[in-house]
This record gives structure tokens, C-alpha cells and sequence, in this order.
């Protein structure tokens, strides 16, 4: 259409060209990231400078909200134990759902139905899953106590003691993601041609070795993207939490998102909860933006 | 063609409704905060409420638990668009008196005719405290509740206890715990007495605890005093931890208030202590094998009041105001109050539903919320200070330590007294501190 009308000799006529139909076209979601994302960020970044008294209109500015939040020893509880589920559910997680993946991959109709019984955990909201488990973690009558119960365990506390509550709610996690980041996996092993796997077969290579030099390294740039997920829904899903254990017994599996939200809506503390906001944003883009890139140094990508 | 003719039709009709009378529109937040079928039936009261007032057209809006209802009030409030009324925790009034968020009803009070004194008369004594202070009138109960120690009839009989002598002092208490406890070698089979250790369920727990061995908890004249670290606390956490190490009757760690009332269902422990407004749903469950009594005393017989008071935002219209004052008198009318508290368990606030005799006759059939109103006249205010919710969590966060073995009470409450102090500071630091210059 631009191009006829230009043939037609019109001359001096603003087309759809260049950098304005780029900004064009990206100007609908700007508009959401700018409402929803950039300005809210902005302003938490403001609320976070902004030092309020009680009792007093008068506002200053600087640093104060965060030395109050280092001194506090519920943040850094918050801090260790949102590390520690990070760790404790992306590992297993994620190594779980390679196994099943590689595992599954082949289409029978038995695999097929295995991988609907793995992936039923990603279709309940995790909200209705903590729900559920309440009962699952109930001691002595809840499921999992039941069946240990046969075999001889005795009861175990699972969300009520501060020792075990936190490696309950990394379990639960495990659970309700690997069948999630399973489903990146097979679409990554659909990528890998299967003449690699023929050739590594001559050249000798068994079960181990095909996986170990064919299918890690091909499906390296999948791990970078699960990883990522991962360690994003251990920041911001804790549904669990709030359903399970509200961060108790004694602050055992408060993590940082919940954390924010008890100083904003309990103690109505805006300032530190908006200094802890920050603080776990740049945390969160750092360590996504060096965990892309030291993964993608090591990743394979197909021309 | 038929949804135009009926669109056409419904839009006349709610334009000729609308000339006829502009009916008041207002938001009423409601929480439901116990096991049960509340909500549903609050629609049902509210749409009663509707038809029997034409002008006045009333949105129920159910807001979650109590804690969110408060969050949902508070961002309603800083919006500029307040519900007209909310059904708000007891103990979160002070808050909103604190930060000038409330408005008090004694201006309607006297334009009906009544001192704020004859109004409050209308309600138990126990409620006034989380209802009247600083000098005015700022909510009006709703549905309160106490504790109360449900106990295994059954089990009673097996252990040779008598299930029409309920355990009334600590003494008795930890005896009939011990007698009701089962073991198999080292593993316990059953409880004799479990207690709810999460948050908001434990503090409102040990404070029954604390006042039934002579403590009064916190300063219920002023918002900047609690009294965590005290002999008569310390007594109360004791008892807590010697239950679980010493006696070995209850669970160790903490157990949540719906597994505690699971473990009941399920006779995995004999005694649980639980609110009153537990009552209904705990009847639908056990049948006739449970029987109620006071939460046992060691210096005393006293508790805290539970439960929740309607309150009015500032920032209304005068029609707002006008409308939703008459919302509240409904709600806490002698019928609906008694309708409710049959309907939940919760009692009524209005002394007056008990004169019904629809009320005499549902008590004469069930002598347990007769044990659940008897308690009222040992009941007192509920725990409300400056920023209420920490200064709980500051003590059950040291609770939750002794249960699960990783503290002793008296260090415990050290630190418990010493976060709470701390929290409330800046409002100290407003108030009682605040020395002329």
C-alpha cells in the first residue's frame, strides 16, 4: 500500500517506515509496561527513600528504611530462607523434570498417559494445592503420615515444626513444578535431530554417554530458560505460604514476598516494605540476567 | 429478539424503579471467619434487609478473613471510596480510632433518642471494652465468641472421667489430659489436649490462658502497653510446655486451628480448645459425642471476647451514614442477632435475642451454647494495641519457639516483650512520652 502510492509519485509523504512504525507497533504494550510495571517500580523506588513518622506530616528522604530493614531479624530470616527454598526446589525441580522428560519422551500411548498423571499437579492453582495439602501434612491422620505410619514412621509435624516446615513446603513446590518445566523439556528434546543420537550410537557411545555429550549440551539453552522460571516463581509464587503456615511456626518459612507483604499490610510499615521490594527486584534481575549468561556460555545452539 | 425485548423491559423497569424512589446505594464488607456456610447466608440476610427497605439498597461484598477484610477497609479508606459499613475484627477498632479513620456513632445515637450508656445496655458487658473507649461509641458488636474447652464424651467415660464434670481448675486439667492420653510404648496413640498454634488462632488462645491465671494481657485503656513478660503469662506458657515436655499430653509444635478441630473429629485427641463460634460446625460433626466447658482456671475464670463489631469509615454522605446506621440497627436487632447465632454458633451481642423464644427454645435443646453464654460473664475486653497484628505475632512467634522446644518460656517472653515494646514505640513516643517541652 505505502509502496504504491509512493510509485504514484505523491512525494513528501510521511510513510510507515523506519523507527515510527517500530514505536508504533510497540506503543500498546509500552502503554501496559509504563502503567503497570515501570510506574509502579518508580514509585516503590520513591516509597522506599521516603521516611515517614508516626504522628508527624513530615516526610525526608534517604536510606533510613533500608538500615531499619538490615536490623531487622525477620528480614534476614526472610532473606536466608527464600535462598535456601530457591536452592532446595530449583535443583530437584528441575532435575526432576529432565529425568521425566527424557524418560516420557518417546510417544506410546503409556507414556502419553504418564505424562498427563506428572503434569496434573501444573493444572491445580498452587492455591487449591496448599489447600489440599493441609490435609496431606496433617500429623498421624493426614495422608503422608497414613501411609509412613505403615511402614513404621511415626508422626511428623510437617508444617509445624520449625525444623521440617520449610523442606515441606520445598517438597510441596517440587511436586506442583517439575510436571511444568517437564513440558520445556520435550520441546527441547523435539529440537535435537535424531541423526546425533544414530551417529553417537556408532561412534559406541551407550545410554549415559549419548545423554551426557548429546542431549545436555543440545538442551542447554532449555536449562537457561527453566532455570530462569524457576527461580522466578521461587521469588514470587507463595501462595503456600499463605494458605499453610503464614511464614510461622517463628518465622520458619516466611519468605521475602511474604515478608513485604506483612510489613505493608500488618505492621503498615510502607517504607520498609517497599526498601525489601527493591532489594529483592535488583536481586531478582541480577542474578536472572548472570544466571542467562553464564549458562548461555556454556550452551549449544543450533545455527 | 427475545433478549432485546427482555433487556428493553428490564431497563424500563430499573428506570421506573429508580425515578419512583433513588434508593441509597451502599457496600456492606463482610468476612467470614470461621468453618461454614456464612456467606451464603449473609446474602440471604442481606436481600431480607433489601426488600424490607425500599430506599435503601445494600451490596454485600464478601471479603475473606478477618485479617484481609481489614486490608480491603484500609485500601477501600485510602481510595476515597469507603464501604458504608464493615464487618470488622473486634480488636482492629482501636486501630482505625488511632488513625482518625473511623466515624462515631454517638451523633446517631442521640438523634435517636438515646444516650450512648442506654444504647450499650443492649449488649453484653464483656463486648463494651472493644466497642466504647476513648470517650465515644465506635462500633457495635456483631458476633462475638470465647473459648471454650470442647472435649471426647466418649473418651471421658473409657479413661473414667465423668463427662458431667468437666475439668474446671489446671490441676484437673492436666489430670484429665493425662488420663485421656493413650500410648503405645514411646508413641502416642491419642492426645488428651491439643490447642491452635497459628497465628491470630494462638494469641487469642494464650490470652485466655493468661487472664485465667489472673493476667490482664495488654493495657485495655491504652494502645501502647502489652504485658507479655509477667509472672502471670509466664504461668500460662509454662503450662503450654509442660503439657508437651513434661506430661507429654499435647503435640509437640504447632498445630493449625483446622487440624486441631480434624484431630478432634477424628478422636485423635481427646480435649481441644477452639471458639465458640466453632460450635455449629463442630455439633454437624460429632453429634451428641462432645461436650463443652469453661476454659479451666488457675487464678480465675476469665477469657477474651472474639468476634466482630459493625463499624462506619469516615468520609460518607449523610444519606450513606443515615443509610447504613439503619443496616447496622437491623443487623443487630434481637431477631437477626438471634437468627445469626443460631445459624453459626457465634452468640448474640443483643441481650435481648435471648428473650425470644425461638432463642429459649434452640438453648433448652443445646445446653452447650448455654455453657458458651454462661462464659460471658467472665469474658473481657479482646487484645487490641497500636499496630495489633505485630504485637501479636512478636508474642506468638516466641509461643510457636517454646512449642516446638527451641525456647524456654522465661527468655521467651523476654523477647517477645522486648519486639512488641519496639513496635509500638513510635506510638509511645506520640503519646505517653510525649512530655511537655
Amino acid at each position: 500500500m505505502v509502496e504504491t502510492t509512493a510509485e504514484m509519485g505523491m512525494e513528501a509523504r510521511w510513510t510507515w517506515r523506519g523507527p515510527s512504525l517500530a514505536w508504533a507497533l510497540l506503543a500498546p504494550s509500552l502503554l501496559f509496561l509504563l502503567l503497570f510495571t515501570y510506574w509502579p517500580i518508580a514509585q516503590s523506588l520513591a516509597q522506599a527513600m521516603r521516611i515517614e513518622t508516626f504522628g508527624s506530616d513530615a516526610v525526608t528522604w534517604g536510606f533510613g528504611n533500608f538500615e531499619r530493614l538490615f536490623e531487622d531479624a525477620s528480614f534476614r530470616r526472610a532473606a536466608t530462607n527464600n535462598v535456601v527454598y530457591a536452592a532446595g526446589t530449583m535443583l530437584p525441580s528441575i532435575a526432576l523434570a529432565l529425568a521425566l522428560a527424557v524418560g516420557l519422551q518417546e510417544s506410546t500411548r503409556f507414556n502419553a498417559t504418564l505424562r498427563a498423571v506428572v503434569f496434573f499437579p501444573v493444572l491445580l492453582p498452587l492455591v487449591a494445592a496448599a489447600a489440599l495439602f493441609l490435609f496431606v501434612f496433617l500429623p498421624g491422620i493426614g495422608l503422608l503420615d497414613y501411609y509412613l505410619g505403615k511402614l513404621g514412621v511415626g508422626r511428623t509435624n510437617w508444617i509445624g515444626d520449625p525444623d521440617i516446615a520449610l523442606w515441606s513446603l520445598i517438597g510441596l513446590t517440587v511436586w506442583k513444578n517439575a510436571g511444568y518445566y517437564m513440558l520445556f523439556f520435550l520441546a527441547g528434546l523435539q529440537g535435537i535431530s535424531t541423526d546425533l543420537y544414530e551417529a553417537a550410537r556408532l561412534e559406541g557411545a551407550g545410554a549415559w554417554g549419548r545423554f551426557r555429550r548429546v542431549t545436555l549440551p543440545l538442551l542447554g539453552p532449555t536449562t537457561a530458560f527453566v532455570a530462569v522460571i524457576a527461580l522466578i516463581n521461587a521469588v514470587t509464587q507463595v501462595d503456600h505460604v499463605v494458605v499453610l503456615t503464614k511464614g510461622g511456626p517463628s518465622d520458619s518459612t516466611n519468605l521475602m514476598l511474604f515478608y513485604i507483604y506483612q510489613q505493608a499490610h500488618e505492621n503498615y510499615d510502607y517504607g520498609k516494605a517497599a526498601a525489601a521490594t527493591v532489594l529483592s527486584l535488583a536481586a531478582l534481575l541480577t542474578l536472572s540476567a548472570l544466571s542467562l549468561r553464564t549458562l548461555e556460555r556454556g550452551v549449544h545452539y543450533e545455527s | 429478539m427475545q433478549t432485546w425485548k427482555s433487556l428493553v423491559a428490564a431497563g424500563a423497569v430499573s428506570l421506573s424503579a429508580s425515578l419512583a424512589h433513588a434508593a441509597t446505594e451502599i457496600e456492606l464488607f463482610f468476612p467470614v471467619p470461621v468453618e461454614g456456610k456464612l456467606a451464603a447466608e449473609m446474602k440471604n440476610l442481606i436481600e431480607r434487609f433489601n426488600t424490607e427497605h425500599a430506599d435503601i439498597d445494600v451490596t454485600p461484598v464478601y471479603t475473606g478473613s478477618y485479617d484481609e477484610t481489614n486490608i480491603k477497609t484500609r485500601a477501600a479508606i485510602k481510595a476515597g471510596r469507603p464501604p458504608a459499613a464493615v464487618i470488622m475484627s473486634a480488636n482492629f477498632i482501636l486501630e482505625y480510632q488511632i488513625n482518625g479513620e473511623i466515624e462515631p456513632l454517638d451523633g446517631l445515637i442521640e438523634a435517636n433518642g438515646l444516650t450512648a450508656d442506654a444504647y450499650m445496655d443492649r449488649f453484653w458487658p464483656a463486648l463494651h471494652g472493644n466497642a466504647r473507649f476513648a470517650d465515644k461509641v465506635w462500633a457495635a458488636p456483631f458476633h462475638n465468641s470465647t473459648p471454650l474447652l470442647y472435649f471426647n464424651k466418649e473418651h471421658f467415660v473409657e479413661a473414667g472421667l465423668d463427662p458431667e464434670n468437666p475439668p474446671a481448675t489446671w490441676q484437673e486439667f492436666v489430670d484429665a489430659a493425662k488420663a485421656l492420653t493413650v500410648r503405645d510404648g514411646d508413641r502416642i496413640t491419642r492426645y488428651g489436649f491439643m490447642l491452635p498454634g497459628n497465628y491470630d488462632y494462638l494469641g487469642w488462645i494464650m490470652t485466655a490462658l493468661t487472664m485465667s491465671n489472673g493476667g490482664q494481657y495488654y493495657n485495655a485503656e491504652y494502645g501502647g502497653e502489652v504485658y507479655y513478660d509477667t509472672p502471670s503469662m509466664l504461668g500460662a506458657l509454662s503450662l503450654v510446655r509442660d503439657m508437651i515436655f513434661t506430661h507429654k499430653v499435647t503435640p509437640e509444635g504447632v498445630t493449625d486451628g483446622k487440624a486441631v478441630s480434624t484431630a478432634f473429629f477424628a478422636g485423635d485427641a481427646s480435649m481441644v480448645m477452639l471458639s465458640t463460634g466453632s460450635l455449629s460446625f463442630i455439633r454437624e460433626n460429632m453429634g451428641d459425642r462432645y461436650g463443652v466447658a469453661f476454659v479451666p482456671r488457675n487464678v480465675r475464670n476469665a477469657v477474651a471476647i472474639g468476634g466482630a463489631s459493625l463499624m462506619m469509615p469516615k468520609g460518607l454522605s449523610d444519606d450513606q451514614k443515615a443509610a447504613s446506621w439503619t443496616l447496622i440497627n437491623w443487623l443487630t436487632s434481637p431477631e437477626i442477632s438471634g437468627h445469626w447465632s443460631r445459624f453459626t454458633g457465634y452468640f448474640a451481642p443483643n441481650r435481648a435475642a435471648y428473650d425470644l423464644s425461638e432463642m429459649k427454645g434452640f438453648l433448652e435443646a443445646n445446653p452447650d451454647a448455654q455453657v458458651a453464654l454462661d462464659q460471658l460473664a467472665y469474658a473481657r475486653s479482646w487484645f487490641a494495641t497500636f499496630n495489633t497484628v505485630a504485637v501479636r505475632k512478636a508474642l506468638e512467634d516466641e509461643v510457636q519457639a517454646v512449642m516446638s522446644g527451641d525456647r524456654e518460656p522465661a527468655e521467651a517472653l523476654a523477647a517477645a516483650q522486648a519486639k512488641a515494646d519496639e513496635i509500638m514505640r513510635p506510638y509511645v513516643e506520640q503519646t505517653a512520652l510525649k512530655l511537655p517541652q
